[in-house]
């Protein structure tokens, strides 16, 4: 059995994050805050028309403004492309609102969008597409002449025998599901300055995710080698699963510096975030699911299609993620999927928080939910009933060696009521559940899911912590911290932790599926047992023991069972250093999943929530989530906590809240206002429980919270609203006007 | 966004800024807090070449009773402080509430009760970037001959949101209006008009001084349909004030806000109050009747049919809450 | 354009800084005087990352504020809160109770919480939300925020309340 948290004099204790006083007292370094000597500032010219052809550009009085460096357009960058069909600049037609044009360069900001606005793009007006629907349609104008029928990418799969799995179901049940556009909203705007002012280096300092793709991406666009592009994230203010990739800025930037060898600079304005920085498109789900008169999934059938918007991208991972889901969290004898990215003239889709999961799991909880309802079965029992659990491989191959999942969804019901309460309460109040899982990593954006760590350790017993890991905010460089203090017997706070430039730290994929904990935790424990063990050779002579006896705790070294003979673990590190080896204690580590694709470990978790109808009004109030997750172990409970906060408020705020506004193209609602993003008045209590299933794998059995409540919360306050109001709601957001609507027909019905 | 260059006085006196105000007529304007005619500006829907601040001006300062028990309101206070004067909570709920309702703390720290009075009508298809205006048929606000809500409106129907007009309408409140012609006063029902570019009747060079409440013993209370508390215009709001008992109520006056050009005072549903008494019944057929009152609502930043659904609410909870409210002690 | 000199009162620190009538506090704030510790964000009064407090105390959104309205009027940004290495008693409580995530709001939301303590000692939940309302939190949901900011004013009576303990309150 696993140790248990006394166990531990770091790990599983609440640690403030290291950087905290920093961030509360305004030092800490954004991107926009920095300011380069000679640094230039940029504006792009974006196309007001969904389809267009461009007539004509004629940059000749923006060139001639006192101040302007430089305009591009695509003569400055014919062949660079943003992933893969999207040119950086549109020559010949433009395909959404948003399409960037040209660029220009100039002394100051202000004088940078006066250029812009000088720059004459002529253009004649052509038929768009707007959904899935007429872009699907027989005789629709092609988007892209590659893509036909306006499909970008599908993809269709059967595991075992679905035809059979339905014949042997005693009830079947098909639901459709609509999710809409919505955005990241992250604190911090896109930015990103660029410094290429000499040839065989670009320098970009931005908020990323994943500072490697980052760095390949702009290495590949460019025809620069990996190690010519270096880039450095300062404090990423948060991220959401919308700071993965490279975009448009970025690239312009850069082409803008080696124009006219300056650092440029360039910042999305309020609107700009929501044009042409890529949110979530319309999404069409259509479930179908077989069960025996138990219960019990006998197979299950998925269609989603994507309004993919006018470019593709990395879309393909959430179309192909989204239909495996379903793995992780229920036992499943026989699948079908189907799906696609069509295009359409709105923005492209890009990863919005939840990474396309969290969505879906609005409809497929909310089907799974009907079906139990249908079947009579309390839907705590259905999820007990077909939910994975230790020691079961799924038929795609997972092996799940740690899950909560039961203890999670026992232990949330418990702490409701729900069995007081579901099916009891008063009208318009409601009470439901959301079940979810996640994965911690998995390979497939390379073939390696590879993080690395260095660690130092200085004579005064202080040590640097090298990481490629981001932290947009979840505090992961302080579990870092934690995990490495855990095995070399430090405190958090004697850890620097090192991050954010790729000429200094080691290799990282980055905060992509929830694998930093996972992922960069197993490298970070790896090289700071490699750090121990150059220290054990001088501890274990000096106290007489096998290096196995030994125990680094407190900052101090001891055989196990004698405290009182402890010695400094900075005498230690000290006399390691002023001996006549003088060897400077340095550990290195990285942790790949040994498996050929896929996770080693998913985590868990149930929510329910409770809420009130307003007839007056069709508000809903959320007055309660109760979150339990499976964390594999709490590195850092409060911070886990908080964790699951942000995911319960993004999670009820995109089923009751949030939706980018569409209208031919256009984001109707392109500001912090009227995208409604719910805030103080409006977050209900939460109450967490926090389920250590401690996992084999996984650092001190550690796995992701990172993404895994989020999906749970969906779900169960979209069941809560449907329980509210006695039937569901299978369009997101569900706005007031859906609800009085239905309380209207149902008061003359 | 980036502010467009403009000239920037800041007289002290009143009479100092009339003359700066009459000068240039329309390219000049009067700057009160600054919090929606800045944002406005950087948008580009505004280009006024000078910006007069009166924020400071003594004579738009001042909460007080004259010896008729006319409240008289500066025109220049802060929100935040009005919110919470003395002389508004007590003998004014509704007033209250409505101007807490008005943006966000932050916003009402800076923005002034004459800014929110002139507080230009919103629409999203005008409220963009000036970038994708410029791709799009010219609506009335941008010099054409369509609205872009309501087709075959003959004028501009974006929607009138300052959240203190209905309260200070439901209570009778006049303004005062000075130019540097001289000074006048009338009805705050009468300042708004029904075109959403030609919101209100003032005229270039003339400036809202103070708003006067008089004297009444009344009971007032305010709702907001907001999709959040605080810093959000609402989908729909309703200020009413009554006096006489409820079973023999002597005015009644609802006003709406947020569903048109200008605040609309639902007639029907006063009549049937006045008529039947403040009581269950009455209340639920006042409600009733207000989807006719309405007429035409500007659908806009919410679908069509809702703005009803929600207005017979809201009279509902406002009639709910007059009925139950105890009359302001007297002095 | 005709530029103004100003004197800027930031924390206490007197800048001259010459100023166009267009160019708001905040810019001026970040690029002039270069206190960068007050964020600029969607410029247009929704997100309250920009907020500083102002010579009455009160927060004030500095994306729309005329720089050239605060001559000679103090300001205090997220720099001039904490009294030399000591945390202020809000700042603390944010850290300790984990209100702090990516950071980008953080100096905003600490602008408004100070706000409001410094006008009401003792806030309610009401009050607590409408100051917190005019900035966004993506990542904390306001949640812990809420939980911070009430074991602020706990902490705080505790501070002011007399030795022997009397008038402390009980939260």
């Amino acid at each position: 059995m696993a140790s248990r948290k006394a166990d531990f004099s770091v790990v599983g204790h609440d640690q403030p994050r290291l950087d905290g006083a920093h961030k509360l007292t305004g030092r800490s370094l954004f991107t926009d805050d920095v300011v380069l000597p000679g640094m230039l500032h940029a504006k792009i010219v974006r196309s007001p028309f969904a389809r267009a052809r461009i007539l004509g550009i004629d940059t000749s009085a923006a060139l001639a403004l006192p101040g302007v460096k430089a305009v591009i357009t695509h003569a400055d960058a014919p062949k660079l492309y943003v992933g893969i069909e999207q040119p950086l600049f549109r020559h010949t037609i433009v395909n959404y609102i948003g399409d960037e044009v040209a660029a220009v360069a100039a002394l100051d900001e202000a004088t940078a969008a006066e250029a812009a606005a000088l720059i004459k793009v002529e253009y004649e007006p052509l038929p768009a597409l707007f959904n899935i629907q007429d872009a699907l349609k027989a005789d629709a104008l092609l988007i892209h002449a590659k893509a036909k029928g306006n499909i970008a990418w599908q993809q269709a799969q059967d595991l075992g025998d679905v035809e059979l799995g339905f014949a042997n179901s005693a009830h079947v049940r098909t639901d459709q599901y609509t999710t809409h556009a919505s955005h990241n909203c992250y604190a911090e705007f896109h930015v990103a300055i660029a410094d290429w002012s000499l040839p065989d280096k670009l320098s970009m300092w931005t908020p990323t995710q994943t500072a490697i793709l980052f760095q390949k991406s702009l290495a590949g666009a460019l025809r620069l080698s990996d190690g010519q592009v270096r880039i450095m994230s300062l404090n990423t203010g948060g991220g959401f699963t919308g700071r993965t990739s490279v975009r448009p800025h970025h690239y312009v930037a850069a082409v803008l510096s080696r124009k006219t060898g300056r650092p440029v600079k360039i910042r999305a304005t309020a609107d700009e975030e929501f044009i042409a920085c890529r949110a979530g498109g319309e999404v069409k789900y259509t479930f179908r699911t077989g069960v025996s008169a138990t219960g019990q999934i006998k197979a299950f059938e998925a269609d989603i299609s994507f309004d993919t918007g006018a470019y593709v991208e990395s879309q393909m991972i959430v179309l192909t993620l989204t239909s495996s889901y379903i793995h992780s969290l229920y036992k499943i004898e026989a699948a079908r999927y189907s799906g696609r990215l069509v295009h359409t003239n709105n923005i492209p889709y890009y990863f919005h928080h939840g990474g396309g999961l969290a969505q879906m799991a609005f409809g497929l909880g909310q089907h799974m939910d009907a079906l139990a309802r249908e079947l009579g079965m309390d839907p705590v029992d259905f999820h007990l009933r077909n939910g994975v659990t230790k020691g079961y491989t799924s038929m795609t191959g997972t092996f799940f060696g740690s899950c909560g999942l039961a203890e999670c969804i026992t232990k949330t019901a418990k702490q409701a009521g729900w069995k007081r309460k579901y099916g009891k309460l008063p009208p318009l109040k409601g009470i439901g559940i959301g079940v979810g899982a996640m994965a911690s990593g998995a390979k497939g954006v390379f073939k390696h899911d590879t993080s690395a760590a260095f660690i130092k350790i200085v004579d005064d017993g202080t040590m640097s912590l090298f990481v490629g890991l981001p932290d947009m905010g979840q505090s992961s460089h302080t579990a870092m911290a934690m995990i490495a203090a855990e095995v070399l017997g430090a405190q958090a706070s004697d850890i620097t932790v090192i991050s954010g430039d790729t000429d200094i730290v080691p290799l990282d994929v980055g905060a992509l599926i929830q694998r930093g904990t996972f992922n960069t935790g197993n490298a970070v424990k790896s090289a700071a047992l490699d750090a121990r063990k150059q220290l054990e050779v001088l501890a274990a002579g000096r106290l007489g023991v096998k290096p196995s006896q030994l125990v680094f705790r407190d900052r101090q070294v001891y055989p196990k069972g004698q405290p009182e003979k402890a010695i400094p673990l900075k005498k230690i590190v000290y006399d390691t250093l002023h001996s006549r080896e003088g060897r400077f204690v340095m550990g290195r580590g990285f942790y790949n999943s040994p498996k050929d694709s896929g996770t080693m470990a998913y985590s868990f978790g149930a929510q329910i929530a409770e809420v009130t109808i307003d007839p007056d009004t069709g508000f809903v109030t959320v007055d309660r989530i109760v979150a339990s997750h499976d964390v594999g172990r709490a590195i850092n409970p409060r911070i886990v906590e908080g964790q699951i906060d942000g995911q319960v408020f993004s999670g009820m705020s995109q089923v009751l809240y949030e939706e980018t506004l569409l209208e031919d193209g256009q984001v109707m609602n392109p500001s912090r206002l009227d995208y409604r993003l719910p805030r103080s008045y409006e977050m209900p209590k939460v109450e967490h429980i926090i389920v250590e299933s401690i996992d084999p794998f996984g650092p001190f059995g550690a796995k992701e919270v990172g993404e895994g409540p989020i999906v749970c919360t969906l779900p169960a306050v979209a069941n809560a609203v449907a329980n509210a109001l006695g039937e569901p709601v299978n369009e997101m957001p569900i706005t007031p006007w859906k609800i009085l609507q239905i309380l209207g027909r149902r008061a003359k019905g | 966004m980036q502010l467009p260059p403009f000239a920037y006085h800041r007289p002290a006196s009143l009479d100092e800024a009339l003359a700066r105000l009459s000068t240039a007529g329309d390219s000049v304007a009067a700057l009160g807090g600054g919090t929606d005619l800045l944002i406005n500006l950087k948008l580009r829907l505004e280009r006024p070449r000078a910006l007069v601040s009166v924020r400071d001006l003594p004579e738009l300062a001042g909460v007080s009773l004259d010896a008729s028990g006319t409240l008289r309101i500066g025109a220049g206070e802060r929100l935040t402080d009005l919110a919470a004067h003395p002389l508004i909570v007590v003998p004014y709920p509704g007033l209250a509430q409505a101007i807490r309702a008005v943006g966000s703390q932050h916003v009402r720290n800076m923005a002034t009760l004459g800014g929110n009075l002139c507080l230009p009508t919103r629409c999203w298809y005008t409220n963009q970037s000036e970038n994708w205006r410029g791709s799009q048929l010219p609506c009335w606000k941008t010099d054409g001959q369509v609205c872009h809500v309501i087709k075959t409106a003959p004028n501009c129907r974006a929607i009138h949101s300052a959240d203190s007009v209905p309260a200070l309408i439901s209570l009778g409140a006049r303004v005062l209006l000075r130019s540097s012609q001289g000074e006048r006063e009338l009805l705050l029902a009468d300042f708004y008009r029904d075109d959403g570019i030609e919101n209100n009747v003032l005229a270039p060079g003339e400036l809202i001084t103070a708003v006067l409440v008089p004297p009444a013993r009344v009971r007032s209370t305010f709702v907001k349909a907001a999709a959040r508390t605080g810093l959000d215009y609402g989908y729909a709001t309703l200020a009413g004030a009554l006096t006489g008992s409820n079973r023999v109520p002597k005015s009644l006056l609802l006003v709406a806000g947020s569903v048109g050009t200008m605040p609309l005072v639902l007639q029907k549903p006063a009549q049937i109050i006045l008529a039947e008494g403040l009581n269950e019944a009455g209340i639920e057929a006042a409600a009733d009747a207000v989807r006719d009152d309405l007429g035409e609502v500007t659908n806009l930043f919410t679908p069509p049919g809702y703005k009803k659904r929600l207005m017979r609410g809201l009279v509902r909870r406002v009639l709910h809450e007059l009925r139950r409210q105890k009359l302001p002690a007297a002095d | 354009m005709t530029r103004q000199l100003i004197t800027l009162i930031v924390n206490g620190d007197r800048y001259q800084v010459p100023v166009a009538p267009c160019e708001t506090l905040l810019d001026v704030i970040r690029d002039r005087v270069a206190l960068t510790g007050t964020k600029r964000g969607c410029t247009s009064g929704a997100c309250g990352v920009c907020t500083v407090q102002g010579d009455d105390g009160r927060a004030v959104l500095s994306c729309l504020a005329l720089a050239i309205e605060w001559d000679n009027r103090p300001v205090t940004t997220i720099e001039g809160v904490a009294g030399g290495d000591e945390l202020h008693p809000v700042q603390k409580a944010f850290l300790e109770y984990g209100a702090v995530q990516c950071g980008a709001c953080t100096p905003g939301l600490i602008m408004t919480a100070k706000a409001l303590l410094d006008e009401n000692p003792d806030p309610d939940e009401e009050a607590i939300n409408e100051a917190l309302a005019g900035a966004l939190c993506r990542c904390t949901g306001h949640i812990k925020v809420k939980i911070a900011v009430r074991e602020a004013i706990k902490a705080m009576a505790a501070d002011a309340a007399p030795e022997d303990g009397h008038g402390i309150q009980e939260g």
